[in-house]
């Protein structure tokens, strides 16, 4: 009996027990999980701030802290990721000419398919105030050339300085000549005749851009004028190739860019371009000033643009003396050419990433529209162009077009086409 | 003598610019956009985790033209006096060969309240116009948010046009589908129905 009585205390202390202990032991459990719970959530932090560390760079994330005693903000060049930027475009063109000139006699013009340019950039960003950028182009499949290449050094936010083998800041063609960028199969001819593209020369300058603007002022070699053509100013570019330097030209551009897809601006150049070169024992100048007005509109589906163009030549009856130029071929005193061309993308309303845009382009170009006193103008150098065309973009960097130029001179020699090209850019 | 003097100030000032001025639009710290974006207000920084379904969801609201790939998407709640003014997320995406890091703002009202840039290391002549990134405060995810729409391209610079568009969708889709004003401005009724959303966002919080 009292072995019973023994057996039920025990029993009932030890469930006493139990029913004590069990919320302590329940407790601690609980503050385990918790304890778990903090380490697995500080620990998922951790991981998603490295994963974003990673993904933003830690130039980014990280730059806020000082280095070789420099401030957080100074430091910050030293952190900036390095490296080499890579891009290209490229242009296929076929050309198809008609049999015939505009006055009917044959043209004798042969169908053409060239691999016109394919082009690779290459940069490389030493930090946030030095880059290098450059151009190097294979055209016709055959020929290289190095089209740019420069080294900028920021000095502020909005004021660079730029050195090197520079693209002459004139139109709208001559710096952005990427095809997907422009309508029409070939480059307008007043970009070509008269501003000379792709013109680019050695030299030095200053850049800028603000909120609304952009400018660029460079000083570089002059053109060779003992190249200069009836044709206009092409054949004077020097291509940075051992450029004779003996005069030296003034490039300049002001953009207003405040509203967005619209570019108007100005542009003009001045130098002289006999490079040394006298006449009878007599220095001769040859001075050679451009100048140009331009737009540029694309929104809305809308791809709208225009530029008028024209230069000047002074000491034309020595230069072409001195090249041996003589009647009609002689280097025009003075030149003219605009163009206006619009296109609408059909495609603008759709879901599609396409667009096909058809596009009218009219162009009057007269590199001969005053000649020096013994001299005549050549009818042949005063052209008419109308183009129409279509051109279709799967994305933006990529375009094919379609289009017939309609060609007309005041000597009636002017020979139609139908062209077709392939451009890209990445 | 005048005249050395004269130099002498010249080349100071050069020097003054050239190695002493900030060059800070080049590359803004995410810090130093958030200040820009938020000033004062409190930041909370957020995860959301999102399943396979949300990403196709995000994918499809984004457009054909737009990758969204990521299941893991950090932001940063900005609140004044416990009220949501906006949150920010960084997008970081190939311009040409490198990479560019936007700070897109989208406001209570889920449009677009800002976009910055705060890293871009491609040469700076690509680089967006603070004025061209204007072109987005005030839009929503519609078709008009497209280069073929309200947004006009950049010429000379496709490539980072392209992309910051793309970004713009990428961050609204998403914003679309974390929702993370959900419990804090929405109705109760909207709220609802935005429920299986709410509930993918947040794992993790922390105060900044």
């Amino acid at each position: 009996m009292m072995r019973l009585v023994l057996s039920c205390r025990v029993t009932i202390a030890l469930t006493a027990l139990l029913i004590s202990l069990a919320p302590v032991h329940e407790l601690h459990a609980q503050d385990a999980d918790s304890v778990r719970l903090a380490e697995l959530e500080r620990r998922i932090e951790a991981v998603t701030r490295e994963l974003e560390r990673m993904q933003l760079g830690r130039d980014v994330v990280e730059a806020d802290s000082s280095i070789q005693g420099l401030g957080p903000a100074a430091s910050k060049v030293y952190r900036v990721n390095q490296g080499v930027s890579l891009g290209g475009y490229g242009e296929f063109l076929y050309e198809n000419f008609a049999a015939n000139r505009e006055d009917g006699s044959g043209s004798g013009a042969r169908n053409q398919a060239d691999a016109l340019r394919v082009v690779l950039y290459v940069g490389y960003k030493f930090n946030d105030r030095l880059l290098f950028n450059s151009e190097i182009e294979i055209e016709h499949a055959k020929e290289s050339f190095l089209e740019f290449a420069y080294l900028d050094y920021r000095l502020t936010d909005q004021v660079g300085i730029r050195g090197g083998l520079l693209l002459a800041p004139l139109g709208l063609v001559n710096e952005l000549h990427e095809p997907p960028i422009f309508l029409g199969t070939e480059r307008p001819l007043t970009e070509n005749r008269i501003i000379p593209t792709t013109w680019r020369e050695n030299g030095i300058g200053l850049f800028g851009s603000g909120d609304a603007f952009s400018w660029r002022l460079y000083v570089m070699n002059s053109f060779n004028g003992t190249k200069f053509t009836a044709g206009g100013l092409r054949g004077g570019r020097q291509k940075g190739a051992k450029a004779l330097a003996e005069d030296m030209g003034v490039a300049a551009r002001f953009d207003y860019t405040g509203t967005p897809g619209l570019i108007l601006g100005v542009s003009g150049y001045t130098g002289e371009t006999a490079q040394g070169q006298e006449l009878a024992n007599q220095p001769v100048g040859g001075r050679v000033s451009i100048w140009d007005v331009h737009l540029d509109y694309k929104k809305r589906g809308w791809d709208v643009r225009g530029v008028v163009a024209g230069a000047q030549v002074s000491d034309v009856t020595a230069m072409n003396s001195l090249i041996g130029l003589e009647g009609a071929s002689g280097i025009g005193s003075n030149m003219l050419g605009w163009y206006l061309q619009a296109g609408y993308d059909l495609l603008r309303t759709s879901a599609s990433t396409h667009q096909l845009i058809p596009y009218l382009r009219f162009e009057k170009v007269n590199t001969q529209r005053g000649v020096a006193a013994g001299f005549s103008a050549s009818p042949a150098n005063d052209l008419t162009v109308t183009s129409i065309g279509a051109a279709w973009r799967p994305v933006t960097q990529v375009i094919a077009k379609l289009g017939y130029q309609i060609h007309s001179t005041a000597a009636n020699t002017g020979v139609n086409q139908l062209n077709a090209s392939l451009g890209w850019l990445f | 003598m005048a005249l050395l003097t004269g130099k002498r100030v010249l080349s100071a000032a050069v020097m003054t610019i050239a190695f002493a001025s900030p060059i800070s639009a080049q590359s803004l710290t995410q810090d130093e956009a958030l200040t820009l974006a938020f000033q004062d207000a409190q930041l909370e920084r957020r995860t959301a985790f999102l399943d396979d379904e949300q990403v196709a969801r995000a994918s499809t609201l984004a457009g054909p033209d737009v990758e969204v790939e990521s299941t893991v998407v950090s932001y940063y709640v900005a609140t004044r006096g416990g009220e949501p003014v906006g949150v920010a997320y960084f997008d970081v995406h190939r311009v040409r060969t490198l990479p560019q890091v936007v700070m897109l703002v989208v406001g209570t009202d889920n449009r677009v309240g800002r976009v910055e840039t705060v890293s871009f290391r491609e040469p700076p002549e690509y680089r967006a116009p603070d004025g061209w990134l204007e072109q987005f405060h005030g839009r929503e995810l519609d078709g008009e948010l497209s280069l073929k729409g309200a947004i006009a391209n950049i010429t000379g610079a496709t490539l980072t046009s392209g992309a910051v568009t793309r970004a713009t969708r990428r961050v609204l889709a998403l914003h679309a589908v974390i929702d993370p004003f959900g419990a804090e401005v929405h109705d109760a009724e909207a709220h609802d129905a935005d429920a299986h959303d709410a509930d993918a966002g947040d794992l993790t919080a922390n105060r900044r």
